[in-house]
C-alpha cells in the first residue's frame, strides 16, 4: 500500500503536515503533538484527540511515521504512552512539502514586490 | 461538567470499530483526559461541546474507513477469479432481473398513482359504470364525499380530422381530481397540446372542429394528466354539457336514465369518512333506484362496490394478495434458486480459502470482521447482479411497453411498465438481501473453521461419506427441487397459452379483410348515417372482388372475450324458467357468418331484413353450439325465446363455436343478435367495422372498397383497414410474449441447477482425489468409482425432484383455492408436463453431473496419495 515517491504525497492535508512537523524534531506521543502544534501556531489550531488518533493511524498506514521503541530519558517518561517517530520516507515528505511551501511563498513575495 | 463530559466522551470512544478500538482506543481516551482540563479553560464550553463533537464525528469516519478496506480488498480478491465474478453477476442479474420485471409490471399497473392527482389515496371509483340518476345522487352526500364526478370514456372524437380519445365529463371532473380549470368548452392534454397543436400559446379560445361541430378549446390540463384511467389515456375532455347531436353517447336520454348504465363515477372523500360508510351509502342509492327485481342475481349481495380510485385504474383490493402472492412464489423460487447456486460457489471458493481465513483469525482479526469481509465481497457481486438486473429489467419492460401499445383494442392502451425510482429502490434492496442472502452461510461456515488443522498442510482432506446432509446437500436438494417448481409452473403457463393461440379462431382468416369507419362522429346525422350504410352495402356487394361483406362492432377473435351478461329462458311447457349466467352478447350483420366461412347448424343466419331494428315485432337471435347446450340442452333451440336484460329474442339460428378453448377453460356461451340501424348511430369506441371475404388473396378487394367510400363521402375516414390475420396476430403478441417470457424463466432455472450441479459434483470429485486414489490403487475399476461418483449427484436429484413435484402440486392446489378459473385449468391433465418436466430436469441434472464425474475416473492413484 505503500507509495515509496515523496511528490505522491503533496500537497499533504494541513493536519498530516502538522503532525509530520512537530515529529521532525524528536519522537513525541499523542498529548505532545497536539500541545506543539497548538503552541506553534498560538493557540489557533488544535488537533482534537479524535482527528489526532485518526491522523496518526493513516499516517503509519502509509508508512510515513511509526511506532517507536526508544524512550526517552526515565524521568520524562510516561510508560503508558505510545511515541511516534518520522520514518526516512515521511522525513522525504515533510522535506517536499516544506520545499513545495517555500516556493509557494516565494512566488507571493515576488508577486508583492513586483505590485510595489 | 467536565466530568460528565468525560462520561459522555469514554462512552463515544468505546463506540470505534473493533481494529481501531484496540490500537487507539485507549490512547484516545487518556488524551481526553489528559486535555480536557485545558481545553475548558482555553475555550470554555465550546471546547467540550467541540472535543465531543470531534470524536462523534470520527467514529463513523473510522467505519467507513474499514469499509473501505473491505471493499478495496473485496474488489481484488474478485478480479483474482473473474470467471466466477462474471458467472455470478450474470446469474445473478438474471435472478434480481426477473423479479424486478415483476414488481415493474406490478407497480404500473397497481401501485402507480394517477399522475396529477391531488390526494389520491381519497378517491373511490365505482367497480361497475352507472347512471348519470346514479351519480346525481352520490353526489348529494356532502358529508361522505367533498366532490364526485361522472364520466364516459375513454371515448373517440374526431377532432379536426384526427381521431383522439377522450372523456365525457361533468362539470366537476377537475375539482374532484384536484385542480381547477374551467369545463365550460373543451380542454385538452398538455401532450396533446405540445404534439398535435405545437405548444401554440393561442390554443385555449381557439374554435375547433370536434366531431363535425364548433367548440371551443376552454383549457390546457396539468402536464401528465391523461384522465382518470391512465392506462386507457384521454387527450381530451368533453363537458356533458354538449349537444346530443355532437356525442352520440349523449342521445337516448343518457343523462335522465336510471337504467342506462354507461357513466363511471369518481369520488373524492370528506376528510374524516370512510371508505366503508361511503359505500354503504352508495349502496342504498342503488338499491333505491334500481328497485326490486331488476339484475336479479346481483340482488341478494351488494349492488355497489367502491374502490380505491387513485391509481392507474380502479383496482379491486382482493386482487392484490392473488397476484402478489403467484408473482411472489415464482421470483422467490427464481432469486432463491440463483441465489442458493452462488452460495454454493462460495462454498467451495470458501474451502480453497480456508488456510487465508485460518490465519487471519489466528492473527487476531475478529469472527465478526472476517463475516463482514465475506458479506462485503458477495453484497459486492449481488449489487453487480442487482445493476445487470436493472438493466435486463429496463429492456424487457422497454419491449413490453412497446408491445402493449401495439395491442389491438378498440381504445389506445398507456402501459408504461418501465421501471421507476420505486423499483430501482426494489432492485437495491433485493440485491442486498441476496447478496447477504448467498453471503451469509458460507462467510459462517466459513468462519467456524477450526484453525488448527487448516493450517497444517495435507490435513484439509476429510473422508466422508456422501450421504451427509451438510450446508452444499441441502442447498442443492432446494436447487433441483426450485427449479422443477419452476418449470413446472412456467411450462404450465407455456402450454396454456400455445393453446390459445391455436384456438382463438375457428374460422377460416385466410382473405380476410378489416376496415372500421364512425361516420357519427364524422359528423353524420343519425339519418344520414343510416343512409350511408344503405349505400355501402349495395356499392361493395357489386364489386367483383369481394365474395361477401358483413357489418360488426368488434370483430371476432377477441382474446379476453368474456362471458359478462345474463340470459334468461322464460318459462315453456313443464320447463321451469332458466337463467344462465357469464354470456357473451355479440353483435352481427347480415352475412356475418357466411362471410367468415362459418357454416349454420340449424336454422339461418341473420339477413338484410333483420337489421331493421325495432320495426320488426320481435328481435332474432343466433345462438353459438354452447350457448344453445347450456340454454336448451339437447332440445331444438329455433323458434325458443331468450331475454336479455329488458329486450327478448327469438332464436333463430344455430352457429357452431367460432371462439375455442383456452387454457382448459370453454369458450363463454354467445348470443349474437343483430346489428340495427340504431346501433350505426351509437358505434362503439373501435368504430363499426366491415369484414371483407375477397374472392381472391391480394389487396385488391380492400383498395376498390376504399375507392367506393371516398366516391361516396371523401370526408369520412377510414381507420384501422388491415387483415384479419394481422388482427388476430396483433392479439396474439400479448400470448406469444409471455409464453417467450416464462419458459426463458423455465429454461434460466433449468440451466441454473445444472450449473449448479455440475459445480457440486466437481468440487465434491476434488475434494475426494485422495479417497479416489486410494479405491483405485486398492483395485477399484474405473466404472465403480464413476458409479461412486454418480450417486451422490443421482440422490440430491431424486430427492430434489420429490420435493420440487410436491412443491408445484402444492402451489397448484393453492392456486386452485385462490380462483376458480385457475382450477379448472389446472384440472386439464398435463400428464406432459408433470411427468416430461422431472424427467428433463433429471436427464438434464445427471448429464451435468457426469462430465465432472467422468474426471474421477482419470485420476492416478500414484499422484493423488503422493499430497499425503
Amino acid at each position: 500500500m505503500a507509495k515509496s515517491d515523496p511528490q505522491a504525497f503533496l500537497p499533504l492535508k494541513t493536519n498530516w503536515f502538522h503532525v509530520l512537523l512537530s515529529l521532525s524534531g524528536q519522537e513525541q506521543h499523542g498529548y505532545g503533538i497536539m500541545n506543539e502544534v497548538l503552541e506553534r501556531s498560538g493557540g489557533k489550531i488544535r488537533l482534537w484527540p479524535a482527528t489526532l488518533y485518526g491522523t496518526l493511524k493513516r499516517l503509519i498506514d502509509v508508512e510515513l511515521i511509526e511506532e517507536s521503541d526508544d524512550r526517552p530519558a526515565a524521568e520524562f517518561d510516561d510508560a503508558r504512552r505510545r511515541y511516534y517517530r518520522l520514518t526516512k520516507l515521511g522525513r522525504r515528505v515533510l522535506d517536499a512539502e516544506s520545499e513545495r511551501l517555500e516556493d509557494l511563498v516565494g512566488i507571493l513575495r515576488k508577486r508583492r514586490l513586483e505590485a510595489l | 461538567m467536565i466530568r460528565f463530559c468525560l462520561a459522555v466522551y469514554r462512552r463515544l470512544a468505546r463506540a470505534f470499530p473493533h481494529e481501531f478500538q484496540i490500537v487507539y482506543g485507549a490512547d484516545v481516551v487518556q488524551l481526553g483526559e489528559d486535555a480536557i482540563e485545558d481545553i475548558a479553560k482555553m475555550h470554555g464550553v465550546f471546547g467540550l461541546v467541540r472535543l465531543l463533537a470531534d470524536l462523534a464525528w470520527r467514529v463513523p469516519v473510522e467505519y467507513f474507513s474499514e469499509i473501505r478496506q473491505d471493499l478495496i480488498y473485496a474488489l481484488r480478491v474478485l478480479a483474482k477469479s473473474p470467471g466466477v465474478a462474471v458467472a455470478a453477476v450474470l446469474s445473478l442479474g438474471l435472478g434480481i432481473g426477473v423479479p424486478a420485471v415483476g414488481f415493474s409490471e406490478i407497480n404500473a399497473l397497481l401501485l402507480r398513482d394517477m399522475p396529477g392527482a391531488k390526494d389520491p389515496k381519497q378517491l373511490l371509483a365505482t367497480e361497475h359504470s352507472t347512471s348519470y340518476v346514479h351519480f346525481e345522487r352520490y353526489h348529494d352526500h356532502r358529508e361522505l364525499f367533498s366532490g364526485v364526478t361522472a364520466y364516459i370514456g375513454s371515448l373517440p372524437f374526431k377532432f379536426e380530422h384526427e381521431r383522439v380519445f377522450g372523456h365525457l365529463v361533468s362539470p366537476e371532473y377537475f375539482e374532484v381530481i384536484g385542480f381547477h380549470l374551467a369545463a365550460d368548452g373543451v380542454v385538452i392534454s398538455e401532450r396533446f397540446w405540445r404534439e398535435h397543436l405545437n405548444s401554440a400559446p393561442d390554443a385555449v379560445g381557439r374554435s375547433v372542429r370536434l366531431n363535425g361541430h364548433l367548440v371551443t378549446i376552454s383549457g390546457v390540463a396539468p402536464k401528465d394528466f391523461l384522465g382518470a384511467t391512465p392506462v386507457a389515456p384521454a387527450d381530451i375532455f368533453v363537458p356533458i354539457s354538449m349537444q346530443a347531436e355532437l356525442v352520440p353517447e349523449l342521445g337516448n336520454n343518457a343523462l335522465r336514465r336510471s337504467d342506462l348504465k354507461v357513466f363511471s363515477v369518481l369520488m373524492r372523500l370528506q376528510p374524516g369518512a370512510t371508505a366503508k360508510s361511503a359505500n354503504a351509502a352508495a349502496d342504498t342509492i342503488a338499491r333505491q333506484l334500481d328497485g326490486e327485481g331488476f339484475e336479479a342475481d346481483r340482488k341478494k349481495g351488494q349492488q355497489v362496490r367502491l374502490l380505491p380510485g387513485g391509481g392507474a385504474m380502479p383496482r379491486p383490493p382482493e386482487l392484490l394478495p392473488i397476484i402478489f402472492g403467484f408473482m411472489g412464489t415464482l421470483m422467490a423460487l427464481i432469486l432463491g434458486i440463483s441465489c442458493t447456486n452462488l452460495a454454493n460457489l462460495l462454498l467451495a471458493k470458501a474451502a480453497a480459502r480456508r488456510k487465508e481465513i485460518a490465519i487471519r483469525l489466528a492473527v487476531g482479526a475478529s469472527r465478526f470482521r472476517l463475516i463482514r469481509q465475506l458479506l462485503t465481497e458477495s453484497v459486492l457481486l449481488a449489487l453487480g447482479g442487482g445493476v445487470a438486473g436493472f438493466l435486463f429489467a429496463w429492456w424487457l419492460t422497454s419491449a413490453a411497453t412497446t408491445m402493449y401499445h401495439k395491442f389491438p383494442t378498440p381504445m389506445p392502451i398507456d402501459l408504461d411498465v418501465r421501471p421507476d425510482w420505486t423499483v430501482f429502490a426494489f432492485t437495491f434492496a433485493l440485491a442486498v438481501i441476496a447478496g447477504v442472502g448467498f453471503g451469509l452461510a458460507p462467510a459462517l461456515a466459513a468462519t467456524k473453521t477450526d484453525f488448527g488443522p487448516a493450517l497444517k498442510e495435507g490435513a484439509v482432506t476429510q473422508l466422508r461419506g456422501y450421504r451427509r446432509f451438510g450446508l452444499r446437500n441441502l442447498l442443492m436438494v432446494y436447487q433441483v427441487s426450485g427449479s422443477l417448481m419452476l418449470l413446472i409452473i412456467t411450462g404450465f403457463i407455456v402450454l396454456g397459452f400455445s393453446n390459445i393461440s391455436k384456438s382463438i379462431a375457428l374460422f377460416d382468416s385466410a382473405n380476410l379483410y378489416l376496415l372500421s369507419i364512425d361516420p357519427v362522429r364524422d359528423g353524420y346525422s343519425p339519418n344520414q348515417t343510416a343512409q350511408l350504410f344503405e349505400k355501402l352495402r349495395e356499392r361493395l356487394q357489386g364489386i367483383p372482388a369481394v365474395e361477401s361483406v358483413a357489418f360488426t362492432d368488434v370483430p371476432p377473435g377477441n382474446v379476453f372475450a368474456m362471458g359478462t351478461t345474463v340470459f334468461t329462458v322464460p318459462a315453456a311447457g313443464s320447463e321451469p324458467a332458466k337463467i344462465v349466467k357469464s354470456v357473451k352478447r355479440d353483435v352481427a350483420g347480415a352475412n356475418y357468418f357466411r362471410t367468415l366461412r362459418v357454416k349454420v347448424t340449424a336454422g339461418r343466419e341473420f339477413s338484410a331484413r333483420d337489421e331493421e331494428g325495432a320495426s320488426i315485432a320481435v328481435q332474432p337471435a343466433i345462438l353459438s353450439e354452447v350457448a344453445a347446450a347450456a340454454m336448451f340442452g339437447s332440445a331444438d333451440p329455433i323458434g325458443r325465446r331468450v331475454v336479455n336484460e329488458n329486450d327478448s329474442f327469438e332464436v333463430v339460428g344455430v352457429v357452431p363455436n367460432i371462439q375455442g378453448e383456452t387454457m382448459g377453460v370453454k369458450p363463454p356461451p354467445a348470443v349474437f343478435v343483430p346489428l340495427t340501424k340504431g346501433a350505426y348511430t351509437k358505434p362503439p369506441s373501435g368504430g363499426m367495422t366491415l369484414m371483407v371475404r375477397a374472392a381472391a388473396p391480394g389487396g385488391d378487394a380492400i383498395n376498390e372498397i376504399r375507392h367506393e367510400i371516398s366516391g361516396i363521402d371523401p370526408n369520412l375516414s377510414v381507420f384501422n383497414v388491415r387483415t384479419m390475420n394481422e388482427y388476430l396476430d396483433q392479439g396474439n403478441t400479448l400470448m406469444r410474449w409471455t409464453s417467450m417470457v416464462y419458459g426463458g424463466f423455465g429454461i434460466f432455472g433449468l440451466i441454473l441447477a445444472s450449473v449448479g450441479l455440475a459445480g457440486v459434483t466437481a468440487y465434491s470429485v476434488a475434494q475426494r482425489r485422495q479417497e479416489i486414489g486410494i479405491r483405485m490403487a486398492l483395485g477399484a475399476r474405473p466404472g465403480q468409482v464413476l458409479r461412486l461418483v454418480m450417486k451422490e449427484g443421482a440422490t440430491l436429484v431424486m430427492v430434489g425432484s420429490v420435493v420440487g413435484f410436491l412443491g408445484a402440486w402444492a402451489i397448484g392446489r393453492l392456486l386452485s383455492a385462490l380462483s376458480p378459473e385457475m382450477a379448472e385449468a389446472l384440472s386439464a391433465k398435463q400428464p406432459l408436463l408433470m411427468i416430461g418436466a422431472p424427467v428433463l430436469l433429471a436427464a438434464l441434472a445427471m448429464l451435468a453431473c457426469y462430465f465432472p464425474a467422468r474426471r474421477s475416473t482419470g485420476i492416478d492413484p500414484v499422484r493423488a496419495l503422493r499430497q499425503e
